[in-house]
């Protein structure tokens, strides 16, 4: 299969090839209580969401989990039929075309799962190649292809079964290659990958990206968006909240200087931060083994350094760092939701929830 | 500067009957590489009609003693109308059938709910390819497994028991075989769709074959049955199917005198229990898509 080589339009091209259009998409789940007992519930994973993505970038959507990045990949991907709204993908509508979106798409949705472990990798590529109608002499080509292109040929012929995490991780990025689709959509590829094979894994994206696939990546790693990604849209409880490159997103807080404190520090003190004149925001980024992390957004930290050293000490804290931070994608989703990445939203949401009750 | 090369929009997807063939095929012969890889499945396909028969076999001959085939003769002759002495062979074909049919439900219900568990069963349903040729590539396998596994038991349970196995009208029956696979398709749709609204296979797939083990008569004549009961047994192919088997190979009767108008029958439930099972499908497999999703387990 030949592509024409279009040289009319250097850069990135400016046509959507991803349009959404207020779509919206709700569970009904069922609550058991006790034996027989149960209760139906709904939960809004998307409320009205409206995205252009447009040809020829890294599109990266970030938010922590439960946010509804993968229920809106999802839906794009025809694994769930959305409640409402409509999209139109590579000039095809979702719902009455969906075949010709499917055959549009190249997907990584379910990490290391997804594979048959009892063939081997070759014949993993070579039955979800016929899936896509691939014929046989060109996906034969095509996978050996894939095998020189991600360093495959050491462990392409044992079953795969015989994998480790990274291999079969490779294997799914492969299998989402498979197709040569304009569109890619990876979903937290590199999340079980260690470093190297991560690195190489964005590498290799950069290079499809330049090569013309339009990329769909989320991720709620913040320097893996900010690496790759043109542009980013926050999800968080089934609403893009912001869209815009990483430089536009992080303009959203730069006029504001963030302290980062480490050390043992109560939640009494992370509240007694707030009170401090100049003082917009202080949150629990991390606990580990005792220790917290804590980031504290204000007007001008070097004024407001000895009150939080004060306030810190005067509730029974130890400080073991501080440091000044430069913007991050982190800190545009804690100014827009009010805290942080890792904090799971189907959490926030049930907490939110008994707190009403 | 960075210039962007126009990619083919549908990639390298080519959809036509060719490629639609080969994907039927690629299905089956992944589903033969597994299976030639747990070899222990297929010694088991091959034992246990084996065992089945026996059974019956050694209980008839512990009860009937050396009339045992003479009892079984006069009995069948008195409820069917016709008869043969020949017990070891009626009972290996109703257990072969059975196993038939088992198997079309385990490979088609239980792949189901395998593959939605490994992730398998979405990444189908992100590709292209009609759900449709997918299962036709799994009945396929399903089917030709079958066969396989009918001919090697059926000539080592024969052997066992010290019988012919190849007499009668031998093609006949290998037609009725034939013919009687088709509406299990259907059958073997239908149950896979109640399998992934249910998701829970194990406990449904042992219910049903169960009562198409009772109903398909694979010890016994189905004229044994009430009026009624031998109404619900009829209405499934494989009652149809077990009896166009033993009647040719066996010369006993068919259930409507003619060997064609038993065939016909055959093929009738051919045309309609595929289309329903189909039906029922894409409807629990729409109503899924509108909420958890296929991938939901």
């Amino acid at each position: 299969m030949s592509s024409a080589v279009n040289l009319e339009r250097p850069g990135k091209i400016n046509k959507p090839i991803i349009k959404i259009e207020k779509m919206s998409k709700t569970f009904v789940s069922k609550d058991r209580k006790g034996v027989f007992k149960g209760k139906m519930k709904k939960v809004e994973a998307l409320k009205e969401v409206d995205l252009e993505i447009m040809e020829g970038e890294i599109f990266g959507l970030l938010g922590p989990n439960g946010a509804g990045k993968t229920t809106l990949i999802k839906c794009l991907t025809t694994l769930l039929l959305p409640t409402s709204g409509q999209a139109e993908i590579n000039g095809y509508n979702l719902m009455k075309e969906d075949n010709m979106v499917r055959t549009s798409m190249g997907c990584m949705l379910m990490g290391e799962r997804g594979m048959y472990w009892k063939l081997t990798g070759r014949e993993n590529l070579d039955y979800f190649g016929a899936l896509y109608h691939i014929p046989k002499p060109v996906r034969k080509k095509k996978i050996d292809e894939l095998i020189d292109l991600l360093k495959l040929q050491d462990f392409m012929d044992r079953t795969v079964e015989t994998y480790s995490s990274g291999q079969k991780m490779i294997l799914a990025f492969a299998k989402a290659l498979i197709n040569e689709a304009p569109i890619l959509v990876l979903d937290e590829p590199t999340v079980t990958m260690d470093v190297h094979a991560a690195r190489e894994l964005r590498e290799i994206v950069k290079d499809l990206n330049a090569k013309g696939h339009t990329i769909l990546y989320t991720t709620h790693i913040m320097q893996e968006a900010e690496e790759l990604c043109d542009r980013i849209a926050i999800i968080d409880k089934g609403i893009i909240m912001a869209i815009g490159t990483p430089e536009e997103l992080k303009m959203m807080v730069e006029h504001e200087d963030i302290v980062t404190v480490e050390g043992i520090i109560s939640k009494d003190a992370v509240l007694a931060l707030k009170s401090i004149h100049g003082v917009k925001d202080s949150i629990i980024t991390s606990e580990k083994n005792g220790l917290s992390v804590i980031s504290v957004t204000c007007e001008n930290s070097r004024e407001i350094l000895p009150g939080i050293i004060e306030t810190i000490t005067r509730h029974g804290g130890r400080i073991e760092l501080i440091s000044p931070e430069t913007v991050s994608l982190e800190d545009v989703f804690i100014k827009l939701t009010g805290r942080s990445l890792s904090t799971d939203t189907r959490e926030v949401i049930k907490e939110e929830k008994s707190g009403q009750n | 500067m960075r210039y962007v090369i126009k990619m083919n929009r549908q990639g390298l997807s080519e959809i036509n009957f060719r490629n639609k063939m080969d994907l039927v095929w690629t299905v089956a012969v992944a589903r033969f590489k597994t299976l030639a890889r747990y070899k222990g499945w297929l010694i088991m396909d091959v034992s246990i009609p084996i065992v089945f028969a026996a059974l019956p076999v050694l209980l008839g001959m512990a009860l009937g003693g050396a009339n045992a085939a003479s009892n079984f003769s006069t009995n069948l002759q008195e409820l069917t109308g016709a008869s043969t002495e020949n017990f070891q062979i009626y009972m290996l074909i109703g257990a072969n059938v059975f196993m038939i049919v088992s198997n079309s439900l385990w490979q088609v219900g239980f792949w189901i709910r395998r593959e939605r568990m490994t992730g398998t069963l979405e990444t189908i349903y992100l590709a292209p390819a009609s759900r449709l040729l997918v299962l036709a590539g799994v009945s396929l396998y399903a089917n030709l497994r079958s066969i396989l596994v009918f001919f090697i038991s059926f000539t080592i349970g024969c052997l066992i028991f010290g019988v012919q196995p190849f007499q009668g009208q031998f093609l006949l029956a290998i037609l009725f075989l034939l013919a009687g696979l088709i509406p299990l398709w259907g059958v073997s749709f239908f149950f896979g769709s109640i399998v992934m609204k249910l998701k829970e296979a194990n406990a449904i797939i042992n219910v049903v074959q169960l009562g198409i083990s009772f109903l398909m008569g694979v010890y016994f004549p189905i004229e044994i049955f009430p009026k009624v009961l031998q109404w619900v047994a009829l209405s499934f192919p494989p009652t149809w199917m077990t009896n166009g088997v033993r009647s040719s190979i066996l010369g006993l009767s068919y259930f409507l005198d003619q060997w064609y108008l038993d065939f016909a029958v055959l093929w009738l439930f051919a045309l309609l229990f595929p289309i329903m099972g189909l039906f029922a499908f894409q409807r629990i497999e729409n109503s899924i898509k509108k909420n958890e999703g296929v991938g939901h387990f």
